[in-house]
């Protein structure tokens, strides 16, 4: 369902295993029918050539998916710098440095003096070498957004992660557990904390040093045991709580002796309880008076790392969520199959087997293209083809590139009809061929390539021929009659019922659905980077196959 | 984080040791709680095990984190964006065109009606979603982490196994506890039994939570899924001016509309719709006041209110315009979805009721005790209960359906009568009776409960001293019979909470039990011994290596079994 045809995908094989996994009701695709690359699940299982990667010993493909990962380095995309692990942990997985995104436009967030309104007329200059410096604040500068819309503004303008983190949205100071332990040990008369006040995180804070306290406190034999499901009433400590629920013991009877059985439930806001506000009629002056524009989008929202904010005042600017850079190791066999430059700065890897290097490329273009080529200078800009026509035959070349240093042998499968509601007709013309190995670069200068330009002028392609072939690489042709996308001429099979609902998205494209089977010979153990000629005879057949899926282009509505 | 009660530092296994001495003065001697360390385990402990993730998966949103943070780290939802092939860039290319062809489906992980749930794309979808959550959001790497998964208690059998079966063979989690949302909810209120009315997408569900355990739960659709779409039609008919086809692309894309639900939605407070709304006699609940004096001090601006408008900028059709849509209209959507006062309470069918009768009808079919004990503990979570004003709404219409009806479940003209005729006989011998803390909604049953305790009390605060003692004793006394509304902090919080405190789950599954047995070995929940279940959850950390060939029970909890 790319945008620009044609292309081509590859499923990794892995997908099988997944596919037969959750009820065990659905079948193996390889047994009973073709992969269906218009699926809504084969879009989980198809990748791109470059995003595969090769496990040499299991000689497999080896896709996202189907990895294991372990974290080399952890970095802030923003500054650079590196975090080390430990921190991750006790300070989360953003920067906690000066680096952060604007809450509108997600563009980043520079800290810079504000500016006082009697410079105005000052060259900028001037106040930025002002040595006092401040107040600071944060500001866009794709969309103009600054803290000082919500009133926060910093003292210095280094360390805004700590200075920002004290501060709620309106500058008020934010209360921390800390501080209110401390107001209570000044003044313990004083009443709790308003409801209002506490956030999240307070009440968190508050309801796990409930819950901690609880838990010490409380008889240790059923300690725990509420949560449970099947909770027996076989201990002597649960019959006395049911009996004391209908005596109403619990409530106002003698002192209880020790310990209490259970833990109570909370009862003030030291405690962790809020009670809920009801109360929303200032939220909605605010919303009915200011309409769309006060409101944040669910982007701005989803952006978030706290909870989520309804209005545009209430977004917080987002600190950068930390990358990581990620080593890969194959999961049967645990070998590594990619290992990136713990450096940060580094884009090299130290260990990468990308699959490229180890199954053909297979590139896919219409024999006569309708398309006239780009300029160089117009580049980036690609030039769709024209729709194909229904019932009309196409020529398409594929072409196999062989990466390996030995000759390998590809045998094609391709379902006479494409899977889905129109489908198209498909025709192989050279389904088997051999692809010569990837030997010296300058054998296809120094060849003489007179008799492939000669095949060229022939009238077409031919059945069971190859249409192209150099050092490493076959060309052979693919003959697609495209199917009418016109609801009235669905052909009716059998008895089932045909689909006659609108064209949905991505059914013009054509897809081809391909098994590409591929056997060589090379030596055991492989030893790809060392010279090819050790040993001759310990030489063994490997084979390896899969399925991929040619975009051959759109069929015109018509 | 399981490794100790400290708020801090837990990925240190030496911090642990130290824990105990941050719990407070206990109340007598007893044996302080035991830490199970890793660090008595093996030397191979010491690896991810300290890392325990909390998974939340609900019909839209998956959200996880590790247990201990008061928040999840990642927040996901699987839109028709993230379901597009690897290496598809569409969605960076300028002018993309806009979606009008996806609905709810293409926005939804799952559905409870699993004839429409291909659950191999469920899987997939889930396993792309967590694998961005793991390596994005959490910088985790894929080595075994056990996890908690809070689940709504009413998620079908094969969806369930369909989340365990990814988690132990695609992320090879060793052990995983099960939690109910609503259980968690609770938790994360910081009480022990309550109301639980989860706003979501697919449905709202009710559910109440009495000592920790599920003892009722009822469902209606009339959820975000019902109010997108009431809201839907109401921009088709401002839009096109004719009524919703049902075939066809959409007129605004899905996004669009959600949101414009988001952003607008607001409730109207109870007293400018509905006259009949008598004015309470006696309110008790705080919050319940303040509603009240809002009402009486803006009349004026809650006038000017009714008659502005929104403009909403629709970028979705084309040519991109802007729309006048007033806030009384979009409050009418909300009305319509969660309330529809305007039909009887007859006609609607046991899946549609609306809010307001459906926690009505929950209350009613509860046991008097559990009902006296959840209606001061209602706590509301969920996505639709963000919606401004809806939850005083929801209280206050349920107050005053509790006050005209009391908890009589039988209905219709003669009954109306005859109650009104007696209703204020009985609210003058309740007055009378000074022990009572019964509201009038009560009526007799609820005076009926506070009286053994009453008479219990009595006869032990025969003696002088002890009572005297008690009177000077801090009363703490479960409020009983009264509307309250706690605020919770939701269900991942709770399991967040429930997780670090190492307080055992509901039902844990063991990954080598799950690849033997699947879904088909968990026995029933009554089936099991309570106590050794607990003592291997409790030592989680040595179960996981120890347990492998050992056959034991184990059970799903609250999904039940096949």
């Amino acid at each position: 369902m790319s945008p620009s045809t044609p292309y081509t995908y590859i499923q990794c094989p892995c997908s099988d295993q997944t596919v037969s996994g959750p009820g065990g009701a659905l079948s193996d695709p390889e047994e009973n029918e073709a992969f269906d690359p218009k699926a809504p699940r084969s879009n989980y299982s198809l990748y791109p050539l470059e995003y595969l990667l090769y496990c040499e010993d299991c000689q497999q493909i080896r896709c996202p998916r189907c990895v294991t990962e372990e974290s080399v380095t952890y970095y802030c995309p923003n500054c650079l710098f590196e975090v080390p692990s430990s921190n991750l942990r006790s300070e989360g997985n953003r920067c906690t440095r000066s680096c952060y995104q604007c809450p509108v436009c997600i563009g980043p967030l520079q800290v810079g003096a504000i500016q006082p309104t009697t410079d105005a007329n000052l060259l900028p200059t001037q106040y930025q070498t002002n040595p006092t410096g401040g107040p600071y604040a944060l500001f866009c500068q794709y969309c103009n957004w600054t803290s000082t819309e919500i009133s926060i503004e910093f003292d210095r303008p280094s360390g805004i992660y700590n200075q920002l983190s004290k501060v709620n949205n309106g500058g008020q100071p934010k209360l921390t557990l800390r501080d209110v332990k401390d107001r209570r040990k000044d003044n313990p008369d004083e009443p709790p904390v308003p409801d209002d006040q506490v956030d999240a995180d307070l009440q968190f804070a508050n309801l796990k040093a409930f819950y901690q306290q609880q838990l010490s406190e409380s008889n240790t034999s059923i300690r725990g045991l509420p949560l449970h499901d099947g909770l027996g009433f076989s201990s002597p400590a649960a019959l006395t709580r049911i009996m004391s629920l209908y005596t109403g013991r619990g409530h106002q009877g003698r002192l209880q002796q020790g310990p209490a059985d259970i833990m109570r439930e909370a009862l003030g806001t030291n405690d962790g309880l809020k009670i809920a506000n009801l109360d929303e009629s200032k939220d909605i002056k605010k919303l009915i008076d200011g309409g769309w524009g006060v409101t944040a989008s669910l982007e701005q929202r989803s952006e978030q790392p706290t909870e989520p904010a309804r209005f545009e005042d209430e977004l917080r600017p987002i600190a950068y969520l930390l990358r990581s850079k990620r080593s890969k190791r194959c999961p049967s066999c645990r070998h590594i199959i990619s290992k990136p430059e713990a450096k940060v700065v580094s884009t090299r890897f130290k260990i990468r087997l990308v699959a490229k290097s180890y199954i053909p490329t297979i590139t896919i273009r219409p024999l006569n293209p309708t398309a006239t080529p780009v300029p160089v200078t117009y580049r980036p800009m690609v030039q769709e083809e024209t729709p194909l026509k229904p019932h009309q035959a196409y020529h398409f070349v594929v072409t196999f590139k062989n990466p390996l240093f030995d000759n390998i042998k590809v045998t094609l499968a391709s379902p006479p009809k494409t899977p889905g509601r129109f489908s198209s007709r498909v025709t192989v013309l050279c389904p088997q061929f051999e692809v010569d190995a990837n030997t010296d670069m300058w054998d296809d200068a120094l060849k003489d390539d007179e008799k492939d330009r000669s095949r060229k002028a022939d009238e077409g392609p031919e059945v069971g021929k190859i249409w192209e072939k150099g050092r490493n690489w076959v060309s052979i042709v693919l003959e697609v009659i495209p199917a009418s996308l016109r609801i009235d001429q669905l052909e009716k099979k059998g008895n089932d019922n045909i689909d006659t609902s609108p064209l949905k998205k991505g059914e013009d494209l054509l897809e081809i659905p391909m098994f590409v089977r591929m056997e060589w010979e090379s030596e055991t153990q492989a030893d790809m980077d060392g010279p090819p000629s050790k040993d001759k005879e310990t030489r063994e057949k490997r084979e390896l196959a899969y399925w991929c899926v040619l975009g051959v282009g759109r069929i015109s509505h018509e | 984080m399981s490794s100790g009660t400290g708020p801090t530092l837990a990925h240190r296994s030496v911090a642990s040791i130290r824990s105990a001495p941050i719990l407070q003065e206990p109340g007598a001697p007893h044996t302080p709680p035991r830490t199970i360390s890793n660090t008595y385990g093996s030397p191979a402990t010491i690896r991810a095990d300290d890392d325990f993730l909390i998974i939340q998966i609900g019909s839209r949103f998956v959200r996880a984190g590790f247990a201990g943070d008061n928040q999840p780290k990642a927040v996901l939802t699987c839109g028709p964006k993230d379901q597009r092939r690897a290496g598809d860039f569409r969605d960076w290319q300028p002018a993309g065109d806009v979606d009008l062809q996806s609905g709810d489906k293409d926005y939804e992980l799952w559905r409870y009606d699993l004839r429409e749930v291909d659950l191999g794309l469920v899987y997939d979808k889930l396993d792309r979603l967590l694998r961005d959550a793991f390596g994005r959001c959490l910088l985790i790497d894929s080595r075994p982490r056990r996890a908690g998964l809070v689940l709504d208690s009413g998620v079908p059998i094969p969806i369930l196994s369909t989340v365990l079966d990814l988690l132990f063979k695609g992320f090879q989690t060793p052990m995983i506890s099960l939690m109910s949302s609503a259980t968690m909810s609770v938790v994360a209120g910081g009480i022990r039994s309550g109301l639980v009315i989860d706003m979501g997408w697919a449905e709202t569900v009710v559910t109440s939570v009495y000592e920790y355990r599920e003892v009722k739960c009822t469902r209606s659709i009339r959820g975000g899924r019902y109010l997108n779409h009431q809201l839907y039609k109401l921009l088709h008919k401002i839009l096109t001016d004719k009524e919703e086809e049902e075939e066809g692309a959409r007129v605004i894309s899905f996004a669009e509309c959600e949101d414009i639900m988001c952003r607008l939605m607001w409730c109207r407070p109870p007293a400018s719709k509905s006259p009949q709304a008598q004015k309470p006699a006696q309110r008790q609940s705080q919050q319940l006041d303040t509603v009240e004096e809002q009402d009486e001090s803006e009349p004026e601006p809650e006038q000017s209110l009714q008659n502005s408008v929104a403009s909403i900028p629709l970028r979705s059709i084309n040519p991109p315009r802007t729309i006048e849509v007033p806030f009384d209209k979009i409050a009418d959507v909300c009305d319509d979805t969660f309330f529809d006062l305007s039909i009887a309470h007859s006609a609607f069918d046991d899946e549609d009721f609306p809010v307001h009768l459906l926690i009505y009808r929950h209350l009613l079919q509860l046991p008097m005790d559990v009902r006296a004990v959840c209606m001061p503990r209602i706590i509301f979570t969920g996505g639709c209960s963000n919606i401004l004003g809806i939850k005083g709404r929801i209280m206050e219409e349920v107050t005053s359906m509790v006050k005209r009806k009391g908890w009589a479940n039988v209905s219709g003209k003669h009954v109306e009568e005859s109650r009104n005729s007696q209703f204020s006989d009985r609210r003058a011998s309740i007055a009378r009776s000074v022990s009572s803390t019964a509201t009038a909604s009560d009526l007799g049953e609820e005076q009926e409960s506070s009286r053994p305790s009453s008479i219990a009390s009595q006869s032990d605060i025969a003696d002088p001293i002890e009572a005297k003692v008690a009177r000077h004793r801090p009363q703490i006394s479960q409020m009983q019979g009264e509307f309250r509304t706690l605020h919770s902090l939701g269900p991942w919080a709770g399991a967040s909470l429930v997780s670090q405190l190492k307080i055992p789950a509901m039902a844990t599954v063991d990954r080598e039990l799950w690849l033997q047995q699947g879904a088909y070995g968990a026995s029933r929940p009554n089936e099991i011994d309570v106590k050794a279940q607990q003592r291997q959850s409790m030592g989680a950390g040595g179960f996981i290596r120890g347990s492998g060939g050992h056959h034991t029970n184990w059970t799903l909890g609250a999904w039940g079994n096949v």
